[in-house]
């Protein structure tokens, strides 16, 4: 069931919010000592806000299509007098005393919070094996990683948990997890949504968005938490639209740019296979689908590598004296950080804007980008690298490789799940846009899911 | 290309060998990427302190 379809149900009153609530809190019970997707449920909480939403409905105050839908949060937004970790022992005593912006703005809506979601240590990598609140498990096979570091979000919302949940993503920590768990993620454009009230890892990377059930439902949730806010000095004032497409939505005419370079080397071919297949559906469903040459990606990666670990070493700088804290993987990321010298963060930076005008040409040529989200589905848990294209590969660099560029130039972009492997696990397809142009890739993916792209439901649902 | 191991020891860093090649070697290949991006950077490119993709925050 679809936010869309759970509101209408709402709304007609043939089922309640606390039925809702119950259910979902009932699926934690049920499955999570096996997915660890969640750090901190809020039961009590939920159920009382559930009371409340359906008060407010039987009363006829209709928040809108989040009002009564239960939802999650990525442990790393801020809720007030709710443990807010960071998946990092760091944390582990801190408890909030206001709301991140997107909690504000979540709960205005009327969507009830059941609790604080799993992820990889303070966001710092994709695999989601925090050793300090246990691993994340992917739904679709409990032997393969969810993703990172959104990772307790993309389990969650793939076992039928929750209808959609929040996540960030720094360098992909969204897309991954919504590829390898089968679900859809939206990273919006930098300043799109506030970043007030989340724990920063790179500040300047840093991105806002939701893990959902559809395309629309990734729209739903985007409507109720993008706009100008003055507590983020990044908040844009760029005006917010109607992001859900509507049904039935055309793309007859959108001028889909597939990259002749870079993207499609070294991918799984079940990957390849399956996104090519959602490529030839957007150009059957009338879109124009132009081969297009991308401004080197690598350049991106690396840059975006430089500014990470910079800001991220920049962040946790006042927390380095208790090594023991940190899980070794995330440890020795932040001691790369310390090494980078300041003159080459700022050339990154200056790099940064030079690659942002070469990439600002291609949106003459084309209305958006397809790729693969991933070039591998969800490797086993605990698995370092990853054989594509006959070399073998590190699954951070992997899983990062076709998703992090895209934080460098702050661009909006989609991952909707687009086929199975031969294994049966999950394969995303990326859709990005230029800077704002949310409402656009969100049209694309909407009519590829009406026009069948998409995948059956997770096994556990 | 920066000596990282001579680095991470003035920073204090304590770790044995083996750690020193796990933090070094991605370093090192980052580097070989990083490094040729900046030899024809104009002077007059400023950085993006403030990374705005499209429009100037207030």
């Amino acid at each position: 069931m679809t936010i869309q379809e759970a509101g209408e149900a709402l709304r007609s009153r043939s089922v309640s919010a606390v039925e809702l609530a119950r259910a979902a809190l009932s699926r934690v019970a049920r499955l999570d000592s096996s997915l660890r997707a969640f750090i901190t449920v809020t039961g009590d909480y939920a159920l009382e806000r559930a009371r409340l939403a359906d008060r407010e409905l039987a009363a006829g105050r209709n928040r809108g299509p989040l009002h009564g839908i239960p939802a999650a949060l990525k442990d790393l937004f801020a809720m007030r007098g709710v443990r807010t970790t960071a998946g990092s022992p760091v944390f582990d005593k801190f408890v909030p005393e206001s709301d991140s912006a997107v909690t504000e703005k979540l709960e205005a809506a009327g969507a009830v919070i059941l609790g604080k979601l799993n992820l990889h240590e303070l966001a710092y990598g994709i695999t989601s094996a925090n050793p300090h609140f246990g691993a994340v498990r992917n739904p679709w096979n409990l032997e393969r990683s969810p993703g990172g570091s959104s990772g307790g979000s993309g389990a969650a919302v793939a076992a039928g948990i929750v209808y959609a949940a929040m996540g960030s993503d720094t360098g992909g920590s969204i897309r991954i997890p919504a590829a390898f768990c089968g679900v859809v993620g939206l990273k919006p454009t930098y300043g799109r949504v506030s970043r007030f009230g989340v724990l920063p890892l790179g500040f300047s990377l840093d991105h806002m968005g939701p893990l959902a059930r559809s395309v629309r439902d990734a729209a739903t949730v985007l409507n109720a938490i993008a706009g100008r806010d003055a507590r983020d000095d990044s908040s844009a004032r760029h005006p917010v639209v109607d992001f859900v497409p509507e049904e039935g939505c055309s793309i007859r005419g959108v001028r889909i740019g597939f990259p002749a370079n870079f993207f499609f080397e070294r991918i799984d071919p079940d990957v390849e296979s399956s996104v090519r297949g959602a490529v030839a559906r957007s150009q059957s469903l009338g879109a124009v689908v132009k081969p297009v040459r991308v401004p080197d990606i690598a350049a991106l990666n690396a840059i975006g590598q430089v500014i990470l670990l910079s800001e991220a070493a920049a962040v946790h700088a006042g927390h380095m004296e208790n090594r023991a804290l940190f899980g070794e993987d995330v440890l020795r990321l932040l001691d790369q950080g310390r090494l980078v010298a300041a003159a080459d963060y700022v050339n990154a930076q200056r790099v940064r804007r030079r690659m942002a005008r070469e990439f600002d040409a291609l949106w003459r040529e084309v209305d958006c980008l397809v790729s693969p989200t991933t070039p591998l589905v969800a490797p086993r848990t605990g698995d370092l690298t990853v054989r594509l294209g006959g070399s073998d590969e590190g699954v951070r660099m992997a899983a990062t490789r076709l998703v992090r560029g895209i934080n460098v130039l702050g661009l909006p972009a989609l991952s909707m799940p687009c086929g199975l492997s031969a294994e049966g696990l999950p394969i995303g397809l990326q859709i990005i846009g230029p800077a704002f142009a949310e409402a656009a890739i969100l049209r694309v993916g909407a009519a590829l899911e009406d026009g069948g792209v998409g995948i059956p439901p997770c096994p556990l649902v | 290309m920066p000596d990282w191991k001579a680095l991470a020891l003035a920073r204090g860093l304590k770790l044995s060998g083996k750690e020193l090649d796990a933090l070094v070697q991605p370093l090192e290949a980052l580097d070989a990427v990083f490094r040729p991006l900046l030899e024809e950077l104009p002077p007059e490119l400023d950085p993006a302190p403030v990374f705005s993709p499209g429009e100037q925050p207030e």
